[in-house]
């Protein structure tokens, strides 16, 4: 099984992207206890911080403790933050950009922002030039979780996405809060 | 670009900032279908108001009109007058033949987890909602923005939506991502500027979700959100993810081009971007195979 498992992060803890070719995308990140990784990234600031307590579990997400506070992050460059703190998913505070990596699809880079223990941006400041009209949405496009922690509020989102609700359930749906708030 | 980040109780002004809100609603499908439009004035010209209230008209009769072809509920449908065998399918609306052939090409692409034959009729219950969305805001919505004035505009039938931008406008939607198993939650957000997004599970609807290849009901169904340029994709693949179900993503070979989140029945999470898994893993290496 030919995988790339491409390591974003030069903390204790990285972003991969699991590629899949012929085989199977049911693909684990491996994990290696307690060895400082030597990721390359091009951010700064950001130390290996003590010794890898978190566990990997591959499934995608790192649910925190901590609160997720908003941040914006920039598609472009270093690290942006260094007061960071590791909370107890492991994961450090801060914008990282890793190396360009080679694809079948050609070089893909990818930025995360980490906010509260939590991945709370995915950014892809180099993609393959795909011709394609909607590049810009595909190349940004993956959900944000929300912390478990912090309830969202209906005015700051514009639509809801969820298995399909009945006309009956409807009137009792956030969807139908925006639509009577935003009417 | 990046889209800044919206996270609870940080701007939560931002809808009284932003452009002025158009909207309607109708019931259809069994569900209920959201029209959006924005502007950036609070007041346009009349003229504009009544092109917008036109347009969104437009778009909702043509889902009323397409639910009226296709609905199996329905015993005058043409999908119900094929089943019956009152109507051949030489004389159907080339609508029905355009939906058909995608259906054929669906169930290829996704190794028969999409059968719209899989009651030994067809019923492509399944995909034509997310085709009929997408097709209603392509033809009534998309025309707006030949309008000065018009930011965004977006359809949404059941939490199924394809959301449009003006080129150059300063705007990017934020969707929200319903948590299953905390109703009236949300479990993540979404910024997009163009494109669909098309969530499906078991919730609320409790329909039993079957697989086509096997017939039996879905064990501890998840929930899968897609993301991709065209609703009917979108949609299609939602659907495939789940009856695949959490643990298997290989279906992602044949939809490379969509990102997405699946929710397992326990909550655990896997997303991808562009067809490739995005996980967090502590000690990850720098290259691996």
């Amino acid at each position: 099984m030919k995988k790339i498992v491409y390591a974003v992060l030069g903390t204790l803890t990285g972003l991969v992207l699991l590629f899949s070719y012929r085989t199977s995308l049911e693909v684990v990140a491996p994990a290696a206890a307690g060895t400082p990784t030597t990721t390359s990234t091009t951010g700064s600031g950001s130390t290996p911080a003590g010794s890898g307590s978190a566990t990997s579990s591959g499934t995608g997400t790192s649910t925190g403790s901590g609160t997720s506070s908003g941040s914006a992050t920039s598609s472009s460059g270093s690290a942006t933050s260094s007061a960071s703190s590791t909370t107890a998913s492991g994961l450090k505070d801060g914008t990282f950009t890793g190396q360009a990596v080679d694809t079948r699809y050609g070089a893909v880079q990818v930025a995360i922002t980490i906010s509260g223990g939590q991945i709370t941006d995915v950014s892809v400041p180099q993609y393959p030039n795909t011709e394609r009209r909607d590049e810009e949405i595909n190349a940004q496009a993956i959900p944000i979780l929300i912390s478990e922690t912090t309830s969202a509020q209906s005015a700051q989102i514009d639509m809801v996405s969820g298995a399909t609700f009945t006309s009956d359930g409807y009137t009792q749906s956030l969807q139908s809060a925006i639509d009577q708030a935003k009417a | 670009m990046s889209v800044a980040l919206a996270t609870a109780g940080t701007f939560p002004a931002s809808a009284a900032a932003g452009p002025h809100r158009h909207v309607r609603t109708a019931a259809l499908m069994g569900t209920v279908a959201s029209v959006h439009v924005l502007t950036d004035h609070a007041d346009p010209e009349p003229t504009l108001t009544a092109r917008i209230a036109a347009a969104q008209t437009a778009a909702l009769d043509e889902l009323h009109e397409l639910d009226a072809l296709f609905s199996p509920f329905r015993a005058d449908s043409q999908i119900s007058r094929l089943r019956d065998g009152t109507l051949r399918r030489a004389d159907s609306d080339p609508q029905i033949l355009e939906v058909s052939e995608a259906c054929v090409c669906l169930a290829g692409e996704s190794d028969g987890r999409f059968d719209a034959n899989q009651q030994g009729w067809f019923d492509p219950t399944g995909y034509v909602k997310g085709w009929a969305v997408e097709r209603a805001a392509a033809r009534h919505l998309a025309p707006l923005f030949g309008e000065s004035g018009v930011v965004a505009a977006g359809l949404s039938a059941g939490g199924d939506m394809q959301l449009l931008t003006a080129p150059g406008a300063d705007w990017a939607w934020t969707v929200g991502i319903a948590d299953p198993r905390r109703p009236g939650e949300l479990r993540a957000q979404l910024p997009l500027r163009e494109g669909a997004v098309a969530t499906s599970g078991p919730s609320e609807r409790g329909a039993h979700i079957v697989d086509p290849r096997t017939g039996l009901a879905v064990a501890d169904a998840p929930t899968a959100t897609v993301i991709a340029a065209r609703l009917s994709d979108a949609d299609a693949w939602a659907t495939v993810a789940v009856i695949a179900g959490f643990d298997d993503l290989s279906w992602l070979r044949g939809a490379p081009d969509t990102s997405g989140m699946i929710i397992a029945a326990d909550g655990r999470i896997r997303r991808w971007m562009h067809g490739v898994e995005v996980a967090a893993a502590p000690e990850a290496p720098l290259w691996g195979w």
